[in-house]
């Protein structure tokens, strides 16, 4: 079976946010929604890295872990989504999320959430794939569509890598043993539990 | 008028679940994905593998995207790199933006602004239909009404104060068609006054690199970066400004192991990432490059042989740098020798090496010198004219090589011919009209070869005393088409030229800041709102910074009553009286110019520039088989039936006419190609030879020409003149030329057919039989170290007008005052009235300038779009944390910055950071519709305001303008900071 | 706990931090500066932080944390630790309960009824309890649904009417945290005079309240148990309701480590006490007879009162004559 997962060499990010663009396009996410972002650590000093960030698709998902109501599920690409009918908006998984990835529309009552939004590795979610209900309440569904989510198809430098976790892994390894050094797989052994041998 | 893009959805993706019902409910996408082949094939491009495996994995893409869906392609229209953008698009309606894996630039990527251009053809706050000011109110006026209106008003001042009143002011977003129209529109109207954006970006460059080697554009491509060995950066960051370069950058350094060096005053985006990092001090390029070049010289790294053969000048630059020893280097830029050093030796050893810069270099009173160093250093190094070499020079605007070749500019006629008599004939002839009709529009014949007045004074031609103003009368009307207020620097003395305009016109598809501030100037009327389509809604060519021709289809009609670049100078030439002349040879269909006959009209008087070979269908070939180009050297298999040969986009010069099949030029002055396989030469433009005075009073003439060099299997090795047909037939070449192309040079020049060149032949018959013998049609000369006849022939280091250096003034004064373009430029008085006042001492802080990467020049287009507003939402100002604590200012606060001229004052929010150095502050130049502090949001047409809106850059930036082009120098001025 | 040692960490990973941003200046002096090699490592930042913060230009600042594997600790505590505290602390008392009442059986009035009664808790007393015991059985519930639903109630009645169910039990449990918060402020205000303790409560403590055999130990208007309830509610009500606000208006007034800290707290709390409150509820209905008049009618029996609150009752009687009767009782 095929395990989609993110990669994001840092030493290819540029914090360009094509990642961020190209998600609000694809999915037309609202405004406030940031269903992936770019952090940089050590701003301005030498040593700066930026890192693209959205849902990892964690093996053995928290989010799914502490949901009270048992929203999430991981489909066979090990893609992990959710249902936003199930979902109660009570913000549980974005406690437990390493990566800080579920985002809530301020809708509910005193500023608290709505239903949680989050990456849905342009895989939708559990209607009928490629369906207008889909697609209002998650986005478009590139991967029935057989097309890999459009933030890393679109990076400007091939940095966000997607795809077959071994896939990509290979990518990034002949690209550190080329240029001589690795930049960590960031996220990779909080979400994944293992990391790229570099 | 919009469909709501969700109904569109379903039905795309209804489609799509049909085609996969066979599959089953339970789809295995993992099957799915290795069945079309795309697993591996989206993956395999995005690393660094073997291109085979990639082609065969496109190859398999190839099919439609989505069933009833149609995908069309045109260029991003945020910067030069010129990246395709692939739409797709159902019932008129743009539904989705796909990743172009074919075109050899972008190769599937993207910036934050290319991934959300589609968002611009469905945005609700887009200007929706003419508007004029009545009584200080925005009214809704016809189309029809509005043009009638403006050619009345532009007509009675011309009337009253001759066609010099008027300024065209053009755009770098334009197509070529469009920008060639417009500077056409200001030919046929009578007037020079006609510019566009690269006056602000790379005018300098043009001026400086063209006066070294020929033309003004990057040399090599950004593809080309790949080969380099050591790349160095001074003036630029493209991590935030050309994004999807750095894919280009990044993986040359990753495969190369190439010494990736940054010389910036900020450790920028692209610094991060960079192996050696030089701080600098804003405004010190010169005394960086000759402390290089003193250490270069010193231990006898430089590249003698290309020098005797290939540069002219050498013995007075020597002179020159000999002054710039490591001590008078650190004490005027901050760089320690040591460090210098060892950035020398790499650039100078580790071969090839490339000099990239953009607008850290040009935006200077020294501008034009900067990047004349810049070239000397490749010149020294022999870094130029190879693959990994060369001044990649990235420019800004997605077409603005191409607005700058195609003459929106004050100084030259379309494609560098200039404003001499010779120019204007030949223009007369292509364009098929009396060379008098065009002399009669203008005010005088000495008028007419005169340069206008640069875009940066265009509000001192309005208020300055008329004597002041070399022509007729002031400015009485602009006419602005697609270019920003707020990019241009002194922006509360704008608003007296606001003011005291009869006319403003703005057409743009935002209301741009044009029409905040001169509402906020207290106008009433006289401004007209015309509401233009973006290039998504037009089809046309456009020009990458590495001179590759794209072209765009139409992805959606203009959306709401706006129209087409082209269609609204139709009008305004049909409304002022010489459309019929204009547009003789062009196809016009309902109002509307037709792109192509436009392209091919260009194409018929190009030839100085090699803009002739690009035909419409050429570049439409390209298009449609970009699959086919090789990502690195950029060049199609010659077996191809269509593009067989060729290298993408044809990067001029594309000499000869479209039957010629030339490839285009991807790297210039290439010798180790022959030249019908894009080789060249340094151009010899300058004369063939130069006397020079000897310190012993005798004198001694210097060839110009190159010394036993020449480009592969030229048939003359050695230096030769441009090809005239006077030269061919010395060389008995003449008899190559077809009776039908002799015919035409007999008629190009009945008196003197023999002083008909290259460039003049409108057969293309010269450029033809050059071509078949190996040679290049403009010659092959030297480059020129010494470029006499510049301000600074040997570039000079001066201290900006504002520094915080006045100890360094006395002996690096700026160019005394004197009057150019029209104007006066008093640059010498204000650098020392600020001397004498203590300005350095009330504002202390160096302020700098520069991009972000969501926005793009002067904004209002970017900021209108919520995907990007949303990740850039105050303007601010980065200081360091030392400046930031000695004055109580926290990061995220907010601030007031002081300017050292008109009292200016900005309030924005501060960004403590280490970018920046201590001393040094930085501003992105993007925002915009605030003004000392007031939010002018009223002010804008309602519903048309930008979502974000701030202070800008320029309400701080001061006087300052570079003698060569008329450049203002937002990259280095004088601020205070104080919380707010 | 964990999450204390992550504190601790966090502190020391802080310091780090500034020793670093102090050093660093002085090497940021232009002499050999390769930012390619000395970039950041993500294993290095997790060393010594434990989360991996950075600049983001959006205005959600908690989006600048790119990584707190710490997000795992709070799980450990949510599925696994809060389970077993609020188990062993409900389940126990519910079991101690059933075991008292077995063996104890309810306490009954020794003295029998004597006919005549006293007004105990006057209708706003009544009113304030009421008001909040209502609040805190449906928060109760409701907050226990969070934790212990998932296990236990959805597979009983499925996805969607589990989902159902808890949208609105998140609905009640927000809303309803307003008046509960009145009503602990007000308990706390109205009977703050009759709850401080005193040296009669350690009397009654000594005696085991009574509990035990026929004693009756003497107190006035509350007993140390009464008081200890009280103080439960107060504290233990300040703390969820703190706790709560700050859970509902998320990252409003701290960042995600304070989000995990008190939905810590307010768990750990929370389901103590409604461990505590078991054990008042029993007290007050099946555990002692004629406890619940007061709560009920707000008169108590004249006997009742003298065998639990002697103290009071004599006070009572002092200053206003004779004990009345139910109906003359309301004032």
């Amino acid at each position: 079976m095929a395990r989609m997962k993110f990669l994001c060499d840092a030493d290819r990010c540029i914090e360009c946010n094509a990642c961020v663009t190209a998600c609000k396009n694809e999915h037309e996410v609202p405004w406030g929604i940031n269903r992936r972002r770019v952090v940089t650590i050590n701003d301005g000093k030498p040593g700066e890295r930026s890192v693209s960030m959205a849902c990892m698709h964690c093996t053995d998902a928290p989010c799914a872990a502490v949901c009270p109501v048992n929203c999430f599920y991981t489909t066979a690409d090990g893609v992990v989504l959710h249902s936003k009918d199930l979902c109660i908006g009570c913000g549980y998984c974005f406690y437990a999320c390493p990566f800080g990835a579920p985002q809530y529309p301020k809708v509910g009552n005193f500023g608290s959430r709505g239903k949680m939004d989050k990456c849905t590795y342009c895989a939708g979610g559990p209607e009928t794939d490629g369906s207008k209900e889909e697609y209002e309440k998650y986005g478009a569904n590139r991967l029935a569509e057989g097309k890999l989510p459009l933030c890393a198809e679109m990076c400007s430098t091939k940095s966000l890598l997607a795809g077959d976790g071994e896939i990509i892994a290979q990518i990034y390894k002949e690209r550190v043993m080329k240029r001589g050094y690795g930049s960590g797989a960031w996220g990779w052994k909080t979400a994944y539990r293992e990391t790229i041998e570099s | 008028m919009l469909i709501k893009r969700t109904n569109q959805r379903s039905l795309r993706h209804g489609s799509v679940s049909e085609s996969l019902a066979g599959q089953g409910g339970g789809l295995d996408r993992r099957s799915f994905l290795r069945k079309s082949g795309l697993a591996g094939g989206a993956l395999a491009a995005l690393g660094t593998l073997p291109l085979g495996g990639v082609r065969k994995a496109e190859a398999a893409m190839a099919g439609p995207l989505t069933v009833g869906a149609t995908v069309r392609k045109s260029i991003c229209t945020h910067c030069s790199v010129g990246c395709t953008v692939t739409a797709e698009v159902l019932n008129g309606v743009w539904i989705g933006q796909e990743p172009s894996w074919d075109s050899p630039i972008n190769r599937g990527s993207h910036c934050a602004k290319g991934a959300s251009v589609r968002e611009l053809v469905h945005s609700e706050r887009r200007l929706r239909y003419p508007m004029k000011l009545v009584g200080g109110q925005w009214t809704r006026v016809s189309w029809d009404a509005a043009i009638n209106e403006i050619g009345d008003k532009l007509l009675a001042v011309r009337e009253k104060s001759g066609p010099d009143s008027v300024y065209w002011l053009g755009s770098a977003k334009m197509t070529n068609e469009g920008a060639y129209l417009f500077r056409k529109l200001g030919a046929f109207w009578g007037t020079n006054n006609t510019d566009h954006q690269a006056r602000i970006c790379h005018s300098t460059t043009v001026t400086g690199v063209a006066n070294t080697w020929g033309y003004g554009a990057m040399t090599n491509s950004y593809n080309d970066i790949r080969n380099a060995k050591t790349q160095m950066i001074l003036g630029g960051n493209p991590a935030e400004a050309h994004p999807v370069s750095l894919q280009h950058l990044l993986e040359g350094k990753e495969l190369k192991k190439a010494n990736f060096i940054v010389i910036d005053p900020r450790l920028t985006r692209t610094a991060a990432h960079a192996t050696e990092y030089v701080r600098m001090r804003p405004g010190t390029d010169i005394p960086v490059l000759y402390g290089m070049m003193w250490h270069i010289l010193q231990n006898g790294w430089e590249d003698k042989e290309f020098i005797r053969q290939r540069v002219y000048g050498f013995d007075d630059l020597r002179k020159e740098v000999e002054k710039w020893n490591p001590e008078e280097v650190e004490r005027v830029t901050g760089i320690p020798g040591e460090q210098l050093k060892r950035v020398a030796k790499m650039f100078a050893t580790e071969k090839p090496a490339t000099l990239i810069w953009a607008m850290g270099q040009t935006q200077k009173t020294v501008g034009t010198a900067n990047v004349r160093a810049s070239c000397i250093l490749l010149l020294m190094t022999g870094n130029v004219g190879g693959e990994g070499k060369g001044a990649n020079i990235f420019r800004g605007h997605d077409n603005v090589q191409g607005a700058t070749d195609v003459g929106l500019d004050i100084v030259t006629l379309p494609f560098y011919y200039g404003l001499a008599e010779g120019a204007w004939k030949h223009w007369s002839r292509v364009w098929e009209v009396d060379y008098d009709f065009l002399k009669s529009r203008f005010d005088s014949k000495q008028i007419m070869e005169t340069p206008g007045i640069p875009l940066t004074r265009w509000f001192d031609a309005v208020t300055l005393p008329k004597d002041q103003v070399a022509q007729k009368d002031n400015v009485r009307a602009v006419f602005v088409q697609g270019h920003a207020s707020n990019s241009i620097t002194r922006i509360p003395e704008s608003l007296n030229g606001l003011k005291a305009l009869e006319l403003l016109v703005i057409a743009d598809p935002h209301p741009t800041t044009w029409a905040s501030l001169s509402v906020e100037a207290g106008r009433k009327d006289g401004v007209y709102i015309l509401p233009v389509a973006t290039q998504f809604e037009c089809k046309g060519s456009r020009v990458a910074s590495n001179r590759s021709l794209q072209w765009g289809e139409q992805i959606v009609k203009p959306i709401f009553e706006s129209k087409d670049d082209l269609e609204v100078i139709y009008l305004m030439a049909k409304k002022l009286g010489f459309a019929d002349q204009m547009f003789k040879k062009i196809k016009i269909e309902n109002n509307l110019p037709e792109a192509e006959d436009v392209l091919r009209e260009m194409n018929r008087g190009s030839w100085s520039t090699g803009y002739c070979g690009q035909s419409p269908e050429r570049l439409k070939a390209h298009m449609k088989n970009q699959a086919k180009f090789d990502m690195l050297t950029m060049r199609a298999p010659k077996e191809d039936p269509e593009v067989g040969g060729d290298y993408y986009g044809l990067p001029w010069p594309c000499w000869g006419s479209p039957e010629v099949k030339h490839p285009g030029t991807p790297l210039l002055y290439n010798t180790n190609l022959h030249v019908m396989d894009g080789g060249g030469t340094f151009r010899p433009r300058f004369g063939v030879e130069r006397e020079e005075k000897l310190p012993d009073g005798t004198t001694r003439k210097l060839s110009l020409l190159a010394d036993k060099s020449a480009s592969k299997d030229s048939e003359i090795q050695d230096g030769y003149p441009e090809f005239t047909l006077a030269s061919l037939k010395k060389l008995g070449w003449d008899k190559d030329l077809t009776e039908a192309e002799m015919a035409v040079i007999n008629k190009v020049n009945p008196a003197t057919p023999d002083a008909v060149s290259w460039s003049l032949d409108l057969s293309g018959g010269i450029q033809r039989v050059a071509l078949k013998h190996g040679c290049v049609p403009y010659g092959n000369g030297k480059a020129r170290m010494n470029a006499f006849g510049l301000p600074d022939p040997i570039p000079v280091h001066r201290e900006p007008i504002y520094t915080p250096r006045v100890d360094l003034v006395a002996k690096y004064p700026t160019l005394p005052d004197a009057k150019q373009f029209r104007m006066p430029n008093i640059g010498f008085s204000v650098q020392k009235a600020a001397v004498e006042k203590g300005i350095a001492k009330q504002f202390p802080l160096i302020l700098s300038s520069g991009r972000l990467v969501e926005y793009e020049g002067g904004g209002e287009e970017t900021r209108t779009n919520p995907w990007l507003a949303e990740l850039q939402q105050d303007m601010f100002i980065e200081i360091n944390p030392a400046d930031a604590s000695d004055r109580g200012i926290k990061d995220g606060g907010w601030v007031w910055v002081t300017g050292a001229e008109n009292n200016s004052r900005a309030r924005m929010k501060a960004l403590v950071t280490e970018r920046v150095g201590k001393g040094v502050a930085w501003m992105p130049f993007h925002f915009g519709g605030w003004l000392a502090g007031k939010d002018l949001r009223g002010n804008y047409p309602k519903g048309t305001d930008p979502i974000v809106l701030g202070e800008s850059a320029n309400t701080i930036t001061t006087y300052g303008y570079d003698p060569a082009t008329g450049m203002q120098e937002p990259k280095v001025t004088l601020c205070q900071i104080a919380a707010a | 706990m964990a999450s204390f040692g992550r504190f601790i960490r966090l502190g020391v990973g802080a310091w780090a931090l500034l020793l670093l941003v102090i050093v660093a200046p002085a090497s940021s002096g232009a002499q050999q500066v390769n930012p390619t090699a000395s970039s950041v490592k993500e294993q290095q930042l997790l060393q010594e932080l434990n989360r991996i913060q950075g600049r983001v230009s959006i205005p959600d600042q908690r989006s600048g944390v790119l990584e707190q594997p710490q997000g795992r600790e709070w799980r450990e505590f949510r599925n696994v630790t809060l389970r077993w505290i609020g188990g062993v602390a409900i389940v126990g008392m519910l079991a101690v309960l059933v075991i008292f009442y077995l063996t104890r059986g309810m306490v009954r009035l020794e003295s029998g009824r004597s006919g005549r009664t006293i007004v105990r808790f006057n209708m706003f007393e009544r009113f304030v309890h009421w008001m909040s015991a209502t609040c805190f059985i449906i928060l109760a519930i409701s907050g226990l649904n969070i934790t212990f639903g998932r296990p236990l109630l959805l597979p009983l009645i499925g996805f969607e009417a589990f989902s159902e169910w808890s949208q609105w039990a998140k609905y009640a449990h927000n809303y309803l945290s307003f008046p509960f918060t009145i009503g602990v402020v007000l308990i706390f205000l109205v009977w703050l005079g009759n709850n401080i303790p005193s040296k009669l409560d350690v009397e009654w403590i000594k005696r085991g309240g009574g509990l035990i055999g026929h004693d009756h130990p003497p107190a006035r208007r509350f007993n140390a148990g009464q008081k200890g309830i009280y103080w439960i509610v107060v504290i233990g009500g300040g703390l969820v309701a703190a706790t709560g606000y700050v859970l509902m208006f998320p990252f409003y007034t701290t960042g995600i480590e304070g989000m995990q800290m008190a939905q810590i707290v307010h768990s750990i709390v929370a389901v103590l006490f409604v461990a505590a409150m078991l054990a008042h509820i029993y007290i007050g209905t099946i555990g002692m007879e004629g406890a619940f008049e007061a709560m009920g009618s707000g008169e108590v029996d004249v006997n009742w009162a003298r065998e639990h609150h002697s103290l009071w009752l004599d006070e009572e009687t002092s200053r206003t004559g004779q004990p009345r009767r139910a109906a003359s009782a309301a004032e």
